[in-house]
């Protein structure tokens, strides 16, 4: 689809939730003149349009300040425009100059993946803290779906705390991978991602400071699920804790000797983690070591064979 | 698992069934993944095992291939390492067999003559402790007689294709599952007959294999 009927459909949806049946290509119209003939940015054609709209149907303008405000679980259609209050659950790493930030929101009701486009130009979210996401567009990728920051959505930090889902998962699996990206690494000092050789995918030759972290594959031989464990679940597991690591690291003139140390100890066994699902992430909130099985858990099993 | 294709799920099987799941899947394309079907009725790409190491051998000197024998309580399976596999190749070296291990890697199947041999792919050895491989083993036990459920329904149209293929004896592997969990109660596993020795024929065969062609690598 051209990107002047995605723009157009994008307005007609939000003028449907109001219960305004608008003429789509009288829309498609005035769009391709503002954005072919008077080369005006989209976020100024989209306003334009939409106010146009409003005059011309007559809607109550406190009506159309902006997008409804929707629940996570009430996303399930790619292209509406909707708008949100969500806590920031977690920041990944950004492998494409497009995107300025990719991660996962939540709020009591589900979690979902966002990403702020670099072109939006909107300022940068925080992990754990609560955000307005005004006027967002969802979308779905790979049969999921995610929210897009694009340049008409505007992103307000609030004062409120946002619930996560309260319902948890529990998967006992076993942690059959680690990634490359894990051990001690480095994160940007400005924006905390992490670096590669001393660079910031965003911020370049930056200073960095040290941090610890696993990021890994939980199979439980159903499914995988993506973890991060942080310092703290690193440490309750081995014993590793940021200082030891920086000393494993000094000792063996190698910051590698320090992945090298954790996948020996924790690759190939398996763990219990709790934590909330968010797309093919597990967001780790307890880890524990699975030591053995108990005699009367096998006896159960004998006894179905039986 | 950056790429566009979901990660392959390890699935848990003793060897004893992935040593007879011969069946493979056609590939739709070079690129997607490679399956055997199992005689339980299950579509596998990757297996998780935890297991005793019990020889690991290079096929021929230099030639960075080793064989490895690996152990469950029902079976020993064959695998497979070589510099294409450098995490399992690093830590193969630095193992002193009999050892318990944990192994994650694709089962492959080879052709030598009429027969057709099931081996394993490491992507990673690891040597574990003792309580790693009892909870495998209840938890491969367990999905194992979920699948047998499963067979005895004959739903699923992978199942109905396992009855059609190995028409399994449903008992049998009840015995092998039983004869694996009382291990853990102290029993000794009485195994099964020893398998045809898979040594020797490595020249012979090739892989068909995305990562890498034996056949070549032994020319070299
Ligand atoms: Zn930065």
């Amino acid at each position: 689809m051209e990107r002047v009927e995605e723009l157009a459909d994008q307005i007609l949806s939000q003028f449907a939730g109001l219960g305004y049946e608008i003429n789509r290509d009288e829309v498609i119209k005035r769009l391709k003149l503002l954005l072919y003939e008077f080369k005006v940015p989209e976020s100024e054609a989209v306003r334009t349009v939409r106010n146009w709209i409003i005059k011309e149907y007559g809607i109550p303008r406190e009506k159309v300040v902006e997008a409804p405000l929707v629940k996570i679980k009430d996303i399930t259609k790619p292209g509406q425009w909707v708008s949100l209050k969500a806590k920031v659950v977690q920041i990944w790493d950004s492998t494409s100059p497009s995107v300025s930030q990719v991660g996962l929101i939540g709020d009591e009701t589900g979690i979902i993946k966002f990403v702020i486009w670099a072109k939006s130009g909107k300022g940068e979210v925080e992990e754990g803290k609560c955000y307005l996401f005004k006027n967002v567009v969802t979308d779905s990728f790979q049969g999921r779906m995610q929210i897009n920051v694009g340049r008409t959505s505007e992103i307000v930090e609030i004062d409120e705390d946002i619930q996560l889902p309260p319902r948890e998962i529990e998967v006992i699996g076993a942690l059959v991978a680690i990634q490359q990206n894990s051990g001690l690494i480095q994160r940007c000092e400005q924006c905390h991602r992490v670096m590669t050789k001393g660079i910031c995918p965003i911020h370049g030759k930056v200073k960095g400071y040290d941090d610890l972290r696993v990021k890994g594959v939980l199979d439980d031989g159903e499914n995988v699920y993506e973890i991060i464990l942080n310092e703290g679940n690193i440490k309750d597991l081995t014993g590793i804790d940021l200082e030891k690591a920086k000393q494993i690291a000094s000792e063996r003139l190698d910051r590698n000797a320090v992945l090298s140390e954790l996948k020996r100890i924790l690759l190939g066994r398996y763990f219990k983690v709790a934590g909330v699902r968010g797309g093919r992430y597990l967001l780790v909130r307890r880890v524990e070591k699975i030591l053995g099985v108990k005699a009367d858990e096998v006896d159960k099993l004998l006894e179905v064979l039986a | 698992m950056n790429g566009f294709r979901r990660r392959e799920v390890a699935r848990r099987a003793f060897a004893y069934e992935i040593n007879r799941s011969t069946y493979r899947f056609p590939r739709e394309d070079e690129k997607s993944p490679a399956y055997v079907l199992t005689p339980l009725g299950v579509r596998v790409n990757r297996v998780f095992i935890v297991g005793a190491l019990l020889d690991k051998e290079e096929i021929k000197p230099d030639s960075g291939i080793w064989r490895i024998r690996v152990s469950d309580p029902t079976s020993a399976i064959y695998g497979y390492v070589s510099r294409f596999q450098p995490d399992a190749l690093e830590s193969l070296m630095e193992i002193d067999v009999p050892e318990l291990v944990a192994i994650v890697g694709k089962v492959r199947t080879f052709e030598v003559g009429a027969r057709i041999f099931v081996s394993l792919r490491p992507e990673y050895v690891s040597p574990v402790e003792s309580g790693v491989r009892d909870y495998w083993v209840y938890e491969t036990a367990k999905h194992t007689i979920e699948r047998i459920k499963a067979m005895e329904r004959k739903e699923d149209e992978d199942v109905k294709l396992a009855w059609q293929i190995y028409n399994p004896n449903l008992d049998e592997y009840r015995a092998i599952v039983k004869q694996a969990l009382l291990t853990l109660k102290g029993t000794i596993a009485e195994g099964e007959e020893e398998e045809e020795e898979i040594q020797g024929f490595e020249e012979e065969f090739e892989f068909e294999e995305e990562e890498w062609d034996l056949s070549d690598i032994l020319k070299e």
